[in-house]
């Protein structure tokens, strides 16, 4: 199933973004619009059925109206949105090749309360990506119990 | 499924998740508090697809209300249905519309809005197939890699 939401990444570098984030994550690039200067207009990487959108600060300004957009490295590593990428196998390992190309570690593999093993991770220019990979399949009562918390599938009242 | 899966960051939690199913359409999937009845997590759908909801939970995260409404990525939706509607929709539950639904040359009819914390999205209907030769036809000097 191809997701209807497409997380769309803003970045002072976008050229650099792409190849870090092919080398560190594992991401390919699957569509490059540049312009007469060789300027990232648009570009969408792929990864399994997963698809992202990368761009640059301001860079998409006509398309966009009058949005701010603007890299975590031009906002003192803040962001407004993260992103959890889903992983069938090998998280340890993922995160170990992402760690070697620079990728800043915020929190190691550990397995939640919900059945997943997850990592954090900080790419070059300070977006955060939450890997998980499920363990075990879990009942809400289940998770409940081994967390203390409510878990509910409804709006709260 | 591989796949990606954004997570949007709000002040008011709680408030966004009702605007999100008001304007969006987006139903509750999982919602999490702790003892004291406080917000933990939340993930809403469209169709199968998931999104998270979140509260400013590190340092590393804050709503677009505390930056002046900069954002460092925004979410686009792909619509099965009328984005027009979608939009009127959105429009009437508050959302303030940064662009109004139009047919772009690369073959979709998109709109784009802001919502009540500040956070852009865009969202978009597939209206035409437009083959990579028509799209370069239509907007002379872009040069486009891995079209299909």
């Amino acid at each position: 199933m191809v997701s209807p939401f497409t997380p769309c990444v803003f970045y002072r570098d976008p050229m650099a973004a792409l190849r870090w984030l092919e080398a560190a994550f594992g991401f390919e690039t699957s569509l490059l619009v540049t312009d007469d200067s060789g300027r990232v207009g648009h570009a969408e990487m792929s990864f399994g059925e997963g698809r992202i959108g990368v761009g640059e600060e301001w860079g998409a300004e006509g398309l966009l109206g009058p949005a701010k957009m603007r890299s975590p490295a031009s906002l003192d590593c803040v962001g407004t949105q993260f992103i959890r990428v889903a992983l069938e196998r090998g998280i340890d390992d993922h995160c170990a090749k992402a760690e070697a190309a620079g990728a800043r570690i915020t929190q190691r593999p550990a397995d939640q309360f919900y059945g997943a093993r997850v990592y954090r991770a900080l790419d070059l220019e300070g977006h955060v990506w939450c890997f998980d990979q499920p363990i075990e399949d879990l009942s809400l009562a289940d998770m409940e119990k081994a967390s203390g918390l409510t878990i509910t599938e409804r709006l709260p009242a | 499924m591989a796949g990606f899966q954004p997570s949007v960051i709000y002040q008011d939690p709680k408030a966004a998740m009702r605007w999100l199913q008001d304007a969006f359409g987006l139903e509750v999937v999982i919602y999490i508090e702790d003892a004291a009845g406080g917000f933990v997590h939340c993930q809403m759908r469209l169709g199968e697809a998931l999104i998270s909801v979140g509260e400013e939970w590190a340092e590393e995260f804050k709503s677009p209300l505390q930056l002046g409404g900069k954002n460092t990525q925004l979410t686009s939706i792909t619509l099965d249905g009328d984005v027009d509607a979608h939009c009127e929709r959105a429009r009437a539950a508050g959302a303030v519309i940064v662009a109004e639904p139009e047919t772009q040359f690369y073959g979709d009819r998109t709109y784009r809005c802001r919502d009540l914390e500040g956070h852009h999205w865009s969202v978009s209907q597939s209206v035409e197939d437009v083959s990579r030769e028509q799209a370069l036809d239509r907007v002379p000097g872009l040069k486009i890699t891995g079209w299909v």
